[in-house]
């Protein structure tokens, strides 16, 4: 399950632990919008330069390097896909790309607590309702995946083995772990809707929040940095200065 | 027999869960594992039938290396019953929860029906046989589950925290079921529990942890009598022997390595009869 290691988030006292997260928002939408628009192997690089210094600084590379092994088979499956039906070129630019966008993520999830990204949501206006479940969702994702292990070593000790027969037979061999792990999802969805109702959850048309984000200088700082140089780049991609990346 | 040699367990964060562990289990023994939250019972759980390997150290089953075998062929030995049954539950039919472990375990066509119908009726089951389980009570799925594993016959059966949410019938009935699998059956039973009260009345070995390591290893009636040992593994005294205790300190005539009410009225029928004499 260390896939989910990057997306976990760990509470550390770093430049980037403490930026509001709508400033770590709007890194993470420039970083990605960036890994998309360019399909070429330098520019793809220099985002993940970029990517593994910001990451550096909040002293994440560990859990980062979790992630990145987690997603080492897609990484291959897609490399291999694309080698063979496109081009050797095209393959290695894929995972790049797939890299590059794996890390800006892991960026966002791992500083930013879900708590105030839901706040962050709220404040910029986004219904209550909605930016609640958002949060929730991603608080339960370490939970499930804990879950899900501790199935598979009860599947396990009735014998399954998940690596057994062919490609068909191995994706059935997933079953025994999907459906309780599905029905105690649901379970738990009922059981979390009553405790919020009882906590009077929705009571009041509206609500008082006792945290309020506040943007500080150096959130401006790194906002006006990052949409100035998506800016530069949106020009030179598709408009004036061609020359500078090609 | 299970033997453990100086079983050391690092978990991947780093987290030292067994510091040397060593235990001898005999076939058709009876023992419970204690020990408070985080002492490292479930991880030595997990190493009787290879969910986890050792560090360090060696588990044998039957003579068995753990690490040599997968778990599916580990599990015909040993049946882990875990704590939770919606964690193992996912078949349309009690019936086919239990042939999913049967095929699994590789049992033949021809011996899994009869294998079915005698754990049901074991289990009280058979009325369930086709029903979902998703259907069925707390109870009565924690009893699927059990049967789940049972009907595989392995000769080592762990159970984790077996009494935890059960009232007082359902754990009488747990209790007598476990009675007849290591007398008659000539299985051993590992129980993992907090329940000092299930565990003084029913079983007659006890192992406390704390820390990674064991704190101590005897007759039942040794262990949880011992002040010491009750405090070092966040238990309390079975309400008999605390009485037993405040006797013994008024007379000591009286013993105090006393847990349930078997040993009491013998301990009292001596002490009568030598008052008589």
């Amino acid at each position: 399950m260390s896939v989910f290691e990057s997306f976990k988030y760990k509470r550390k006292d770093t430049f980037i632990h403490n930026l509001d997260p709508r400033t770590k928002l709007i890194m993470v939408i420039v970083l990605s919008a960036v890994s998309l628009m360019f399909f070429e192997i330098v520019p793809l690089l220099i985002i993940l330069v970029i990517n593994t210094i910001l990451i550096a600084i909040a002293k994440s590379l560990r859990e980062w390097y979790y992630t990145l092994k987690g997603l080492l088979y897609l990484l291959i499956l897609v490399f291999v896909f694309n080698y063979f039906l496109v081009s050797p070129i095209f393959g290695i630019i894929t995972v790049l790309r797939l890299l590059a966008l794996a890390s800006s993520f892991s960026v966002f999830f791992l500083t930013v607590h879900p708590d105030d990204l839901t706040q962050a949501l709220i404040q910029m206006k986004i219904p209550f309702d909605y930016a609640f479940s958002l949060s929730l969702a991603i608080r339960f994702v370490p939970t499930i995946a804990q879950e899900s292990q501790s199935i598979m070593d009860a599947q396990m000790s009735r014998g399954l083995e998940l690596q057994k027969g062919s490609l068909i037979q191995k994706a059935r061999n997933y079953l025994p772990i999907l459906v309780p792990l599905i029905v105690n999802s649901i379970r738990r969805a009922l059981q979390i809707a009553e405790s919020l109702e009882s906590r009077g959850f929705g009571a009041e048309e509206k609500r008082t929040y006792l945290y309020e984000l506040k943007m500080r200088f150096s959130d401006y700082l790194v906002i006006c940095l990052f949409l100035a140089s998506f800016l530069l780049l949106l020009l030179d991609r598709y408009f004036l200065l061609q020359y500078l990346f090609s | 027999m299970i033997e453990i040699e100086n079983l050391w367990y690092v978990y991947e964060s780093g987290f030292t869960a067994l510091k040397g562990v060593s235990i001898r289990i005999s076939n058709g023994e009876y023992l419970a594992i204690m020990g408070k939250n985080g002492a490292g019972k479930t991880t030595l759980a997990k190493h009787l039938n290879g969910l986890l390997k050792p560090t360090r150290g060696y588990v044998l089953i039957d003579g068995m290396d753990t690490r040599d075998y997968s778990v599916a062929q580990l599990s015909r030995k040993v049946g882990y019953v875990f704590q939770n049954p919606d964690r193992f539950l996912f078949a349309e039919s009690v019936e086919k929860e239990l042939m999913f472990t049967l095929k699994n375990l590789g049992f033949s066509e021809s011996e899994i029906p009869s294998l079915i119908t005698r754990t049901l009726n074991d289990l009280n089951l058979s009325q369930f046989r086709n029903r979902s389980p998703f259907s069925l009570s707390g109870g009565e799925r924690r009893r699927v589950a059990l049967a789940a594993i049972l009907c595989a016959n392995p000769d080592y059966i762990v159970l984790d925290e077996p009494t935890v949410g059960q009232d007082f019938y359902e754990k009488e009935r747990l209790a007598a079921l476990l009675e007849r699998l290591n007398k008659k059956d000539r299985r051993a039973v590992i129980v993992i529990s907090h329940d000092v009260e299930f565990v003084a009345d029913h079983i007659p070995r006890t192992i406390t942890m704390s820390d990674g390591l064991i704190v101590s290893d005897g007759p039942t009636n040794k262990v949880l009598t011992n002040q010491l040992i009750i405090e070092r593994s966040n238990l309390k005294l079975p309400q008999i022997s605390e009485l037993f205790t405040l006797l013994h300190e008024k007379n000591s005539h009286i013993p105090r390595d006393i847990v349930n009410i078997e040993q009491a009225l013998e301990a009292f029928n001596k002490l009568t009869s030598s008052r008589k004499r």
